[in-house]
């Protein structure tokens, strides 16, 4: 009932998506032109279509390449996350050992390390996604492992009164208990891993929407800056919304517990 | 337990007979190598990208890839490590605090043989000459620039403390708005990005060559590691890039072209612009008389005792083993003139 | 009692961690005898930490001054936001895909905007981490009002409860633990969104440290600078935890 009402939703929300990005356009375009700000401080919106239209190959390569770089971050993240996650609730001396090390790591802004990331991971797409991944897993651990102690002690001993094994109480009870979390992890993550694929790119790389960022940063083309920035915000929004669309399919059940 | 020894002996050695052998035969086509440059792609670089669009590189032998450049992405730490073969540095600064810090990296070239910096006022605004710059705001970047700052100032006997110098962003917005009286730009970037939104004949500019200083920088750099097992390599990559800037200063039209090819979203007039005085940068001084990336030993010395001066370079470097001039002087001189 | 136990062994094992990762280091870096352009020793880095101690004192207070002040804020923003439009259905459907929209293009994209319109000072990097924890936050928030069990507010609203009542009573407890979560993993992120601003233009701070050292190839300094923003976000990210458990104690 409630999956097939999701999606039935989709067109509906797209089309509200889409409506709501031509209304905000519009009066974006209309303010700017009305009140005659500089392109410089704000751009008009029919100025970035322009400039995207004037070159659309490297929107386009530079769209796909982040893409798939991020899609590879996320995947390797989202695994070693909720593998870590149920490694760190198994084993509590692990976690009290390897747990502070994942915060620390997470202290440290990668953006200081240009050189040393080329230098390890080399001017591959690999470096990118690595980054993608090393700003994923770290969410997606925390909430699969607060998901996984929220389980019911009395479900648990219900179960293992019938005989279930561990990998049965696992994929049975802990993980469908611990989903909800788990997805709002992956919903950060699918940000976070297109931050950090963008953020990969700014060492040394030709192509992505990280590189047209940049590029625009320092030439203060504003009308650039803005055109990546959208071209970013549509990458992050499809990925975040196919996130959610999942989620709803994946724990429909949730409200019927 | 003999024997698995021997059959890993064997192993091994027929393993490096086997690289030996495909090492010899990719030296007989191509030798693999990359340039790391000091920044994304831009028309600062186009003799670069010419050489290696017009297969200038592939003449030589050399399989180039460029790499472009990024924040934090440092050149001097990939070339001393041996990721990049060849680096377009920052400057000769950088060069010494390098060797400072024992990088083994050497430079083989210098690109620009004037100041890039420039000091940018507005005519109708409070400064009229260095003396002015006191109790004005005046941003610069400390990455260099500010040396140069320093020493115009010790050259005119005012004391920088008078001066509010504080740290510059990426924008000239607030120059350009009046929140800031004195801005640095490089004459190839910056000043055209001012130029545009400032009427040019607005501007007053304070030349670091006026008050006696010259910071030659974009250097081109190699490890000691490559100079000396590869000095062939050294000189064919620069018999490249050679002609590739001649081609660039000579055809800037098309050479812009070559560089749009590659990141297309540039805005063109700005990359002219930027091309014009990148070339003039490259032209100035001892390079007139030796040639392009010639090193002006005397401009180099000068630098590094005024940054000695300032404590930049904490002991003295020894610039004999830091610049080495003889792979260029090893190309005829009329291949490096225009 | 138990609990108490519990903690100091959490102590002890995470100090043996660290102790290994120190000795790995540090042995990889003597037995590979790697230069510190590629990797310093952590020995050396630590005596750079004393000796630079002033300087990275000055530099994390400034640092984490910015960082704690957007944090706060940026979370309270969050909170209120995700209440507010959890009372409004409506403008829910609205400002959500804009908010998503907001939140997947990278903060540092919008330093130099931010920048530009707060100057270089303190304010824009505490634009910065307010919008980078705020988002993470609402989202987090937004998600955990929407938990409650919908039997139980059927039944508090047949006993008359207004919808603000619902959300102080059933809905805003049955989030508690996403924002929770949500706040201790923005701890870091606002540390590091501060350096990452301070990067790009500041006056002061550990990010404007770690630049003027790269670009001076100073690499233990850039380490050592590194280390002392790791060392203050592990403090607070152990504060917030803490708070969390104390709060999630009182429910």
């Amino acid at each position: 009932m409630t999956s097939t009402h999701a999606l039935s939703d989709l067109p509906r929300a797209a089309l509200r998506g889409v409506l709501g990005v031509a209304i905000v356009g519009l009066i974006w375009e209309a303010l700017v032109w009305a009140l005659n700000v500089p392109s410089h401080t704000m751009p008009r919106p029919s100025q970035m279509a322009s400039a995207v239209a004037a070159t659309p190959d490297a929107y386009l390569s530079g769209f796909l390449r982040t893409l798939v770089e991020t899609l590879i971050g996320f995947a390797a993240g989202a695994i070693v996350g909720i593998g870590n996650g149920v490694l760190f609730s198994k084993f509590t001396r692990l976690r009290q050992m390897v747990f502070p090390l994942f915060v620390v790591s997470q202290t440290i802004p990668v953006i200081a390390f240009g050189a040393l990331v080329v230098l390890w991971f080399g001017n591959t797409m690999l470096a990118k996604s690595v980054i993608a991944f090393y700003l994923t897993f770290f969410p997606v651990t925390v909430n699969t492992l607060v998901g996984l102690q929220a389980v019911n002690p009395k479900q648990e001993a219900l179960l293992r009164s019938f005989g279930a094994s561990r990998w049965q109480m696992l994929i049975r009870l802990q993980l469908p208990t611990a989903l909800p979390q788990i997805f709002v992890a992956l919903r950060l993550a699918s940000t976070l891993s297109l931050v950090g694929a963008i953020v990969g790119e700014w060492f040394g790389d030709t192509t992505g929407l990280g590189v047209l960022l940049l590029q625009a940063m320092y030439n203060e083309n504003m009308v650039g800056l803005w055109a990546a920035i959208l071209a970013s915000a549509l990458l992050g929004t499809t990925f975040y919304g196919l996130m959610a669309l999942i989620e709803r399919t994946c724990v429909f059940w949730r409200n019927d517990l | 337990m003999l024997k698995r020894r021997l059959l890993l002996a064997i192993g091994c050695t027929l393993t490096c007979v086997g690289l030996g052998f495909s090492s010899i035969a990719a030296a007989q086509d191509m030798t693999k190598a990359s340039l790391r440059l000091k920044w994304l792609p831009q028309a600062q670089f186009a003799g670069f990208y010419v050489a290696q669009a017009k297969g200038y590189y592939k003449d030589e032998g050399i399989d180039l890839t460029i790499n472009p450049g990024g924040p934090n992405v440092l050149t001097e730490n990939l070339v001393a490590a041996g990721t990049d073969t060849f680096g377009l540095s920052g400057g000769t600064d950088s060069v010494f605090a390098a060797r400072d810090k024992g990088l083994p990296v050497i430079s083989i070239g210098i690109s620009h043989q004037l100041t890039p910096f420039v000091f940018v006022a507005k005519k109708d605004g409070p400064v009229k000459t260095l003396k002015d710059f006191e109790g004005k705001n005046v941003t610069t970047w400390f990455t260099g620039s500010n040396y140069v700052l320093f020493g115009m100032l010790a050259d005119q006997g005012i004391d920088q403390k008078k001066v509010k110098i504080q740290p510059q962003q990426v924008s000239v917005t607030p120059f350009v708005d009046g929140d800031v009286d004195v801005v640095t730009a490089t004459w190839y970037n910056e000043l055209n990005t001012i130029k545009s939104r400032v009427p040019e004949d607005n501007l007053r500019l304070f030349v670091a060559e006026d008050y006696g200083i010259t910071f030659p920088r974009d250097t081109l750099i190699t490890s000691e590691k490559v100079a000396k097992e590869n000095p062939e390599l050294v000189k064919a990559f620069l018999r490249a890039t050679l002609r590739g800037w001649k081609d660039a200063i000579n055809d800037p039209k098309g050479a812009v072209d070559t560089v749009m090819a590659v990141a297309p979203t540039l805005e063109r007039p700005h990359q002219e612009a930027m091309l014009t005085e990148a070339a003039r940068l490259m032209e100035a001084g001892s390079a007139k008389d030796n040639g392009l990336f010639t090193i002006d030993m005397a401009a180099v010395q000068k630098a590094h005792d005024f940054l000695l001066k300032y404590e930049v370079v904490k002991k003295p470097v020894d610039l004999k083993a830091a610049f080495h001039p003889e792979f260029l002087e090893a190309i005829p001189l009329s291949d490096r003139k225009l | 009692m138990k609990s108490r136990s519990w903690q100091s062994a959490d102590v002890y094992w995470g100090v043996a961690g660290a102790v290994l990762l120190v000795v790995l280091w540090e042995g990889a870096v003597r037995a590979f005898d790697l230069p510190a352009y590629i990797l310093p020793g952590i020995l050396e880095i630590l005596v750079s930490m004393v000796d630079l101690q002033s300087t990275l004192m000055d530099a994390t207070w400034m640092t984490v001054m910015e960082a704690v002040s957007g944090y706060v804020i940026g979370s309270a923003c969050g909170i209120l936001l995700a209440v507010i439009l959890t009372l409004i259905p409506t403008l829910k459907r609205w400002c959500l895909p804009a908010a998503i929209a907001i939140n997947s293009v990278p903060v540092v994209a919008y330093a130099p905007l931010v920048l530009l319109w707060f100057g270089m000072g303190a304010e824009s990097k505490i634009v910065m981490v307010s919008l980078a924890v705020g988002f993470t936050v609402f989202l987090s928030a937004l998600t955990g009002l929407d938990q409650a069990n919908r039997k139980s507010i059927d039944l508090l609203r047949s006993f008359g409860a207004n919808p603000l009542m619902i959300i102080w009573r059933l809905k805003l407890p049955a989030a508690l633990p996403l924002i929770a979560s949500a706040m201790r993993v923005s701890t870091t992120r606002s540390m590091i969104v501060a350096i990452v601003t301070e990067m790009l233009g500041a006056y002061g701070g550990l990010g404007w440290v770690i630049y003027q050292a790269t670009l001076q190839i100073d690499f233990v300094q850039v380490w050592a600078a590194i280390f002392a923003a790791s060392l203050v976000s592990l403090i607070f990210f152990g504060a917030v935890s803490m708070i969390e458990r104390k709060v999630i104690f009182w429910r």
